[in-house]
């Protein structure tokens, strides 16, 4: 299936990547929020309050505590967006050819999608505040326990579709069942891992607001603080758009993008208000205990499945064709 | 002072500010990696001289004062106040009064008690409970505000009686609040007690044995979490609980899970109170005449509040202001108990422990004397008057 | 041990309306003992003082303009008043009333907050009285019978 292609440069400014990105992120930080409170039973933002808080924070002062590494302060927020808008250019956005996929970038965005998270632990490291140490302890304590089960996740299909590109992946997604049918544990690792990734209750202890402040970015106010935020917007939709187009039956056109990871921010909605938080040592056992068996199974599944798949390749064919 | 550069000893600091707390209050852990070696409080931060104010004013206008001592706790404090004051005086209030003041004293107590229950689930994480334990909270502050008027701050109390009475409709508008609430709160029992994700942050955290408890000198639903039978309505009844009694709830297992399940189980009984009191609520007047001048004399008068014993020591001179007024809340006892339980715990515990046993600051901070061997320090108020001055010069 | 067991008050508020009110475009009606502004009727006053005496907060004055025809005014600090109705309970003629209706009481400067209850002639002097050199407006006065 052929999605459509556009210009390499507007895609890297405009659409889809860039500004588009940007807005898009600020509708699916509105559309989590008010998921949430509706699910908690009271009313929520109006759509415009991503925006309204991101404009804010830029017109507000930025303070540099003293102790800190001026330079390395004020980059640390502008790598970790630049390195979530670059993550955007081997993705489908918006149901259109990636603009500038080659062969391998699967791991290249799994990459980029974890700078965010150093980010925010060096930047947690660098003050010498108490809560921000601590915060980033833990952010990159979490960050080593759910990578591993999020990347084997996200290789299942790959190995379904014996490729290492985005595109091909997604591609070759749309043909046949759906992958989130076929390999479930999968995906249910690959979106709980998804909310690991981005620091989604009840994987919030790196930010744990009861108990130290804002972790990793309690000292950052103003244009810093916003671009992290944003950042971690754009990061929600790359992500939900990968999971998206990895399992559950690839992303042809818009509104098959639109649908399918509104669906799934609907299950994250839920995800979130159901549980309390988890703590850091229960977040690592269960990861390193559960989520990575599970996810090991699933791989030995599909690899035993390819690898006996001409014997298993015709019952299947009369199964769905029939 | 601990060195905060040495690699293995590392002081957080939580308050005066800080999210976690709802009033202020200043606690440093000694940390190694997460774990919690050494706790420390300080406290003191809202203290407001309303003992000191209490002798500039008659008895009926520190009424008032004594019930802002407090925001949830606030009936509690005016009614002890007012028992006290009517035991040196020596009147008691009509049975209907008495009736009436245990009735908004139950209120007050599902009122607190919904309120910690959101508090507690909001420092461990859990938003959602917190917004459901809120809004049904809501509904118990409807009740109070069609008894008597407003919703925090009841000024039901007057010396010698109560000001507002109980009439058909609002006795139906209690039966009908108390039959949701009871059912809303069977359904948070059964999350606090079987939800996965939370019992594992409150099973077996916080544990405090019975010896502990009573060595510690804590009061409450803190102490009878672990098996400790301690509560002044059961043990010295007053103002109505002769009438209506309660019954005790305790629970033997002493960790946050205990603490949560108890006050849940006193939510029920003061259903029940509730549900009695309003069906069986006795004839008669509501107030009894009280002099102004209150003859001389010493009384302490002890009342349980949502978070534990209050006790009032009150001494009058004749005329129609007191002489000395001198308030010790619960949660003054129960501090010591924090700092001796986090030792040994995760600093993510921290926040579920300090809330665990309901801290409510601005009653607090009452002036206690320290005995340090012989180095006691009091301070007259000339001697406060110059330390001010000299210390913004 | 159930994981997520508030799945069913989830899914049921997703369905239903918000239980927010969505003040101040809807208000709800304030109960019938509500404790709001006090409404004091001059005629009934004999002058006692009681309610004076005994409020925690000093936000009563009454002041005598004619002791023998017992006509009086109220001065109301409203900020003072910590609507705790020992007034109401003191007065043995019933002229000290809480309102219902008067709850919302917030303002931009302080003018509103001093409220003289009285009849129309005693309580012109007094107003003309309060204007201090520079202020532009007296303040309020409410009328002596209300609703």
């Amino acid at each position: 299936m052929n999605n459509l292609t556009i210009n390499p440069i507007v895609a890297l400014l405009v659409f889809p990547g860039g500004l588009s990105l940007l807005a898009f992120g600020l509708i699916y930080e509105y559309v989590d929020r008010k998921l949430v409170a509706r699910f908690q039973n009271r009313i929520g933002p109006r759509w415009f309050q991503p925006l309204a808080d991101f404009i804010k924070l830029l017109a507000k002062e930025e303070i540099i505590p003293t102790g800190v590494q001026p330079a390395l302060f004020v980059i640390l927020p502008i790598v970790a967006l630049a390195a979530a808008l670059t993550a955007a250019l081997y993705v489908p956005m918006f149901g259109f050819q990636a603009s500038y996929g080659f062969s391998g970038d699967l791991v290249v965005t799994l990459y980029l999608l974890s700078m965010m998270t150093l980010c925010i632990g060096l930047a947690g490291a660098n003050t010498v505040d108490r809560f921000s140490l601590v915060g980033a302890t833990r952010a990159l304590t979490q960050l080593f326990s759910y990578e591993a089960p999020f990347l084997l996740a996200m290789l299942g299909p790959a190995i379904a579709a014996q490729s290492w590109k985005i595109s091909d992946i997604n591609a070759i997604a749309q043909t046949g069942l759906w992958n989130a049918l076929v390999q479930p544990f999968g995906f249910v690792v690959a979106l709980v891992g998804l909310m690991g990734k981005l620091e989604l209750p009840p994987f919030d202890s790196p930010e744990a607001e009861t108990e130290i402040v804002a972790g990793a970015l309690t000292e950052y106010s103003g244009r810093g603080f916003g671009l992290f935020k944003i950042g971690r917007d754009i990061e929600l939709v790359i992500g939900l758009t990968l999971i998206a187009s990895f399992y559950m039956g690839g992303i042809a056109n818009p509104i098959d993008f639109l649908w399918k990871t509104l669906v799934l921010l609907l299950v994250t909605a839920a995800l979130q208000s159901l549980f309390a938080r988890l703590r850091i040592d229960q977040t690592v056992g269960m990861w390193w205990r559960t989520g990575t068996i599970v996810v090991l199974v699933q791989l030995l599944v599909i690899i035993i499945g390819q690898y006996f798949s001409p014997v298993v390749q015709p019952f299947v064919q009369k199964l769905i064709g029939g | 002072m601990e060195n905060t550069k040495a690699p293995e000893k590392f002081i957080v600091a939580i308050g005066p500010q800080h999210p976690a707390l709802k009033e202020p209050g200043h606690f440093e852990f000694t940390v190694d990696g997460e774990i919690v070696t050494n706790a420390t409080a300080r406290l003191g931060f809202v203290h407001r001289g309303m003992e000191k104010g209490t002798e500039d004013r008659n008895y009926v206008q520190d009424l008032y004062l004594m019930e802002r001592v407090c925001g949830i706790c606030s009936h509690v404090h005016a009614m002890a106040f007012a028992l006290g004051v009517e035991k040196l005086a020596g009147v008691q209030a009509p049975p209907r009064a008495q009736a009436i003041r245990e009735l908004i004293g139950e209120l007050e107590r599902i009122h607190s008690h919904l309120l910690w229950l959101g508090v507690a689930a909001h420092e461990g994480g859990f938003d959602t409970l917190f917004m459901y334990t809120w809004r049904d909270r809501e509904t118990v502050m409807e009740l109070l505000e069609i008894l008597t008027g407003n919703r925090v701050n009841y000024s039901a109390n007057v010396i010698g009686g109560v000001k507002i009475d109980v009439n058909k409709d609002q006795k139906d508008a209690l039966k009908y609040g108390m039959d949701f609430l009871e059912e809303r709160t069977k359904h948070y029992m059964k999350v606090v007690t079987e939800d996965e994700t939370f019992l594992g942050r409150t099973r077996n955290i916080g544990l405090m044995t019975k010896e502990q408890a009573e060595l510690l000198g804590a009061v409450g639903p803190t102490a009878r979490a672990s098996g400790v039978e301690r509560d002044v309505r059961v043990d010295s009844p007053y103002a109505g609980y002769d009438m209506f009694p309660v019954k005790l709830v305790t629970e033997p297992a002493g960790d946050l899970e205990a603490r949560f399940v108890v006050r849940i189980n006193e939510l029920y009984e003061s259903y029940r109170l509730v549900r009695k009191i309003v069906s069986k609520l006795p004839d008669g007047e509501l107030t009894v005449k009280v002099p102004r001048r209150i003859p001389e004399g010493e009384t302490i008068s002890r009342v349980e509040a949502p978070r534990g014993e209050l006790f009032y020591f009150m001494r009058s001179n004749g005329t129609d202001k007191p002489d000395r007024i001198k308030v010790r809340t619960p949660s003054l006892c129960n501090w010591a108990s924090v700092l001796t339980l986090a030792v040994g715990h995760k600093l993510a515990d921290m926040p579920m422990i300090l809330a665990g046993i309901d801290p409510c600051f601005s009653c607090n901070d009452r002036m206690v004397t320290i005995n340090r061997g012989n180095d006691t320090q009091v301070w007259s108020w000339e001697d406060l008057r110059k330390y001010g001055i000299a210390y913004y010069k | 041990m159930t994981i997520g067991s508030m799945i069913g008050d989830i899914l049921k508020s997703f369905i239903s309306k918000p239980d927010t009110e969505k003040y101040p475009f809807e208000s709800s009606e304030a109960p019938e003992h509500f404790r709001g502004m006090l409404v004091y009727e001059a005629e009934k006053c004999t002058g006692c003082q009681l309610c004076v005496k005994d409020c925690p907060a000093d936000a009563i004055e009454i002041l005598t303009i004619d002791k023998v025809n017992k006509r009086f005014v109220m001065r109301y600090n409203v900020d003072r008043c910590t609507f705790c109705a020992q007034c109401v309970l003191n007065c043995r003629f019933n002229c000290i009333n809480m309102s219902e209706e008067d709850w919302e009481l917030a303002a931009t400067s302080k003018k509103p907050f001093v409220v003289y209850y009285g009849r129309e002639e005693d309580v012109k002097p007094l107003l003309k009285k309060a204007t201090r050199p520079g202020e532009k407006s007296a303040p309020k006065e409410k009328a002596a019978a209300k609703d």
